[in-house]
């Protein structure tokens, strides 16, 4: 038996009982315990598997205790090399990971597994269960208060509420991961507190990127990545967010401190669970996702909370399937969020960036008694004349924009700029746009909308206001617009 | 299936609705158009004559007449717009406004305070919305004009005309109107009425014609004070009779776009409303068919 890592961790193989392989059906795996030695339910499994030379230690997860002394686990990694009659070691408790300070600025994997060094150089002093009840019912915040992002559509329309949870919901490709790259820039940069990433189910290549990326902003210090991408089984997948919430509840709970939690992307934790769930043998749900869809969810979602004065600020990327927003999926995530931007593919087609839906993407605090009368009043202007804009395009692809009122002329023309403003140049965008990013205050932004809705600035073209900053920046690139022509 | 099937049918049959509307239109404007079309011809032949009668005095009359005499300092201009009443036409409307704003920023780097009459309920509303004064409108025949109601206008014009100009009179009277070119051109024009600017039509008289020798009687003066408000009021008829026919040509064009627009968004929207739909039925077959060898599944573990 050769050392792994797995094996130098703190809970001793020997707590909990012996048992053998009788079944494996890829990452299922039914193991036989002694009548006496029933492992519980969600404990964690280790079974040496030996292919040619090398001998690996995987982690099982018990899923179901399904009678005659067998219990069915998930595998955390692939079985290829497991045999029927194989040793099974119950570790006597579930899957724990590392937590404090050790996990900054170190990428893990699910089983609490450092992966950018050696694991010998590592000094684990403390390991938590990944699951954990919710914080109690009287432990929560119920303090309510802004997050400013610096980007316009952001703050204007979907305000961000720190320690609440943001989600991010599109389709493939419309700038989920961007824009969740962009928030790691912007909140962990002037943040300063520390913040956990959790990579589930996504391209190895943007996790890379992401790295270097936090190195050069300087945050990777005080960032604990963990990540269970594309390659990796459904059980893994499934769990991920989970190690990383419980490194971040310890620095919330323990460490008394305000953390930031990415996760890229929840839908591929809802995929992991529906993979699983077939794989155990559940009947199917709506649209063949598994029939506790919302229970998984829920136990997730209810973790990451904000309790008294210490904050976790989450934010999230949904991918939506086939832009069906009506998806199981998607549709049982948002009823968790305080805040939901919708990216919507055709604002990406037309090269409006962030690809936020003014329409669709909203928050709880999008309301006078948090973010202000005015505020609110400008948000809900701006809407309206998307809105009637929207209402006016059938009649304008029919009939042609001279058959409008002069009211609705101008609602339109308005609302075109407004569309225009809404992008923005973002720091992430500099490699494609050659532009740098800008960072608006939100006071700047309020402003700079009150202009538009009320006509002062219908004299300025509307290529002025594309991929701009503040008002400012328009006028700027106004100026220098007319003195081209 | 980014919308909902029932969101795809609603638009569909909405957009449906305003096919058969522009459809109608199209087939309305088709059969004005011709009666239109010859009565802006037959005025023409009428308006030449008297137009060369016209210049035919004033050239050779030595007259001063107020009418024809140029004001040494215009400070005032009166604009006559000629749009339609009815909209659905196009840019018709929208290209004579457009002229028209045009002639009143030249007007005002001239140092003349341009004074609005209107013809036509869209110029109207293209005014009222910028709460902009108005010396004078007219509405209700933008289709079919008649004599009396270039009579009417022609009036109005040259009483502002003969008025002092500090007591609210004009120096000048422009018209802003759509010439009918062909059925697929129509083009936005400003004329001068008055000062009277003697042009002879398009040809210019050759050396070898001789000219008439006129005498007058009882003498020019009388003549020309007959015979101009008769050829303002004729100018006039002859620019609602060509604007009449441009805004019908202009609307057969606009609703048959218009119409095939419709068609097109029409066909777009039943074929994302049949996907949408084909969607819902394979989605329903495959969850009974999965559920379904789930539980035959089930219950052969049990047998």
């Amino acid at each position: 038996m050769s050392v792994d890592t797995t094996l130098e961790a703190p809970q001793a193989p020997t707590s909990g009982g012996v048992g053998r392989v009788s079944r494996v059906i890829g990452p299922v795996v039914d193991v036989e315990f002694p009548v006496d030695q029933m492992p519980d339910i969600y404990n964690a499994l280790q079974v040496d598997i030996t292919i040619g030379d090398a001998t690996r230690t995987i982690t099982m997860e018990v899923a179901l205790q399904i009678g005659d002394n067998l219990v069915r686990a998930i595998s955390l990694k692939p079985t290829d090399g497991m045999r029927r009659g194989s040793e099974v070691r119950d570790t006597g408790g579930p899957i724990s990971v590392p937590v404090g300070n050790i996990t900054k600025g170190h990428v893990w994997d699910v089983t609490g597994n450092v992966l950018d060094v050696d694991a010998s150089t590592i000094q684990i002093d403390e390991r938590w269960s990944i699951h954990r009840p919710p914080p109690a019912f009287d432990q929560l915040e119920s303090k309510t208060e802004m997050l400013e992002t610096g980007i316009k559509v952001l703050d204007l329309l979907t305000p961000y509420v720190t320690g609440g949870k943001i989600g991010l919901f599109g389709g493939a490709g419309v700038g989920k991961t961007v824009l969740i790259q962009e928030m790691i820039y912007r909140i962990a940069h002037n943040f300063g507190g520390t913040s956990v990433f959790a990579g589930v189910g996504e391209r190895t290549r943007e996790g890379n990127d992401l790295i270097n990326e936090m190195e050069e902003a300087g945050v990777f210090k005080d960032t604990a990545l963990v990540f269970g991408q594309m390659d990796e089984p459904p059980g893994t997948r499934l769990r991920v967010a989970l190690s990383a919430l419980t490194m971040a509840e310890y620095f919330r709970d323990v460490q008394n401190q305000d953390v930031l939690l990415f996760i890229d992307n929840i839908f591929r934790f809802t995929q992991a669970g529906s993979e699983v769930s077939t794989l155990l043998g559940r009947m199917p749900s709506a649209v063949g996702y598994q029939p506790n869809l919302a229970d998984e969810m829920g136990q997730l979602q209810e973790r990451i909370t904000s309790t008294r004065g210490h904050s976790i600020t989450s934010m999230q990327a949904i991918y939506v399937p086939a832009d069906d927003y009506t998806d199981p999926a998607p549709a049982t995530t948002f009823a968790h969020l305080d805040a939901t931007t919708e990216l919507s593919r055709e604002i990406a087609s037309r090269g409006l960036y962030p690809a936020v839906d003014p329409l669709s993407s909203t928050s709880r605090i999008l309301d006078p008694q948090y973010i202000g009368q005015r505020h609110y009043d400008v948000a809900v202007q701006v809407k309206q004349l998307l809105q009637r804009n929207k209402e006016l395009q059938d009649i304008i692809a029919i009939l042609g924009v001279d058959e409008l009122s002069e009211e609705d002329k101008i609602a339109v023309n308005r609302a075109r700029r407004i569309q225009q403003f809404l992008s923005q140049n973002t720091y992430m965008a500099e490699k494609f746009t050659n532009i740098e990013g800008s960072t608006v205050p939100l006071a700047d932004t309020i402003d700079s909308f009150e202009m538009i809705v009320s006509g002062k600035v219908d004299h300025i073209a509307e290529q002025a206001f594309f991929n701009v900053g503040s008002m400012e920046d328009v006028e700027r690139r106004w100026s220098e617009l007319q003195k081209d022509s | 299936m980014p919308a909902s099937l029932r969101d795809l049918r609603q638009r569909r049959s909405s957009v449906t609705t305003i096919k058969k509307v522009t459809r109608a239109m199209e087939l309305i404007a088709a059969s004005r158009i011709v009666k239109a079309q010859q009565r802006a011809q037959s005025s023409a032949p009428y308006a030449r004559e008297l137009t060369r009668a016209v210049s035919a005095v004033a050239t050779f009359s030595n007259v001063e007449h107020p009418l024809t005499t140029e004001s040494d300092n215009p400070t005032r201009a009166a604009v006559l717009l000629i749009t339609s009443d009815r909209g659905l036409a196009g840019a018709y409307s929208s290209s004579v406004i457009r002229a028209g704003e045009e002639l009143n920023q030249l007007l005002r780097e001239n140092g003349k305070t341009a004074v609005s009459y209107l013809a036509g309920r869209k110029a109207t509303a293209f005014y009222g919305f910028r709460r902009r004064e108005v010396a004078g409108s007219w509405e209700g025949f933008s289709d079919a004009p008649t004599y009396a109601h270039a009579r009417e206008i022609a009036d109005a014009l040259i009483e502002a005309f003969l008025k002092p100009t500090e007591e609210g009179g004009v120096d000048e009277i422009h018209v802003v109107y759509t010439r009918f070119v062909s059925m697929l051109t129509q083009k936005a024009e400003v004329i001068r009425l008055l000062p009277l600017e003697v042009v002879e039509d398009t040809e210019p008289p050759s050396k070898s014609d001789v000219l008439p020798l006129y005498e007058f009687e009882p003498d020019a003066e009388t003549v020309l004070d007959e015979l101009l408000p008769l050829y303002v009021a004729s100018r006039i008829q002859y620019c609602l009779l060509q604007a009449a026919a441009s805004e019908l040509a202009s609307r057969q064009r606009a609703m048959k776009s218009a119409t095939d627009n419709a068609q097109q968004l029409i066909e777009r929207l039943t074929r994302e409303a049949n996907q949408a739909r084909q969607a819902e039925i394979t989605q329903e077959i495959s969850e009974i068919v999965g559920g379904s060898a789930a539980l035959a599944e089930a219950t052969a573990g049990v047998d």
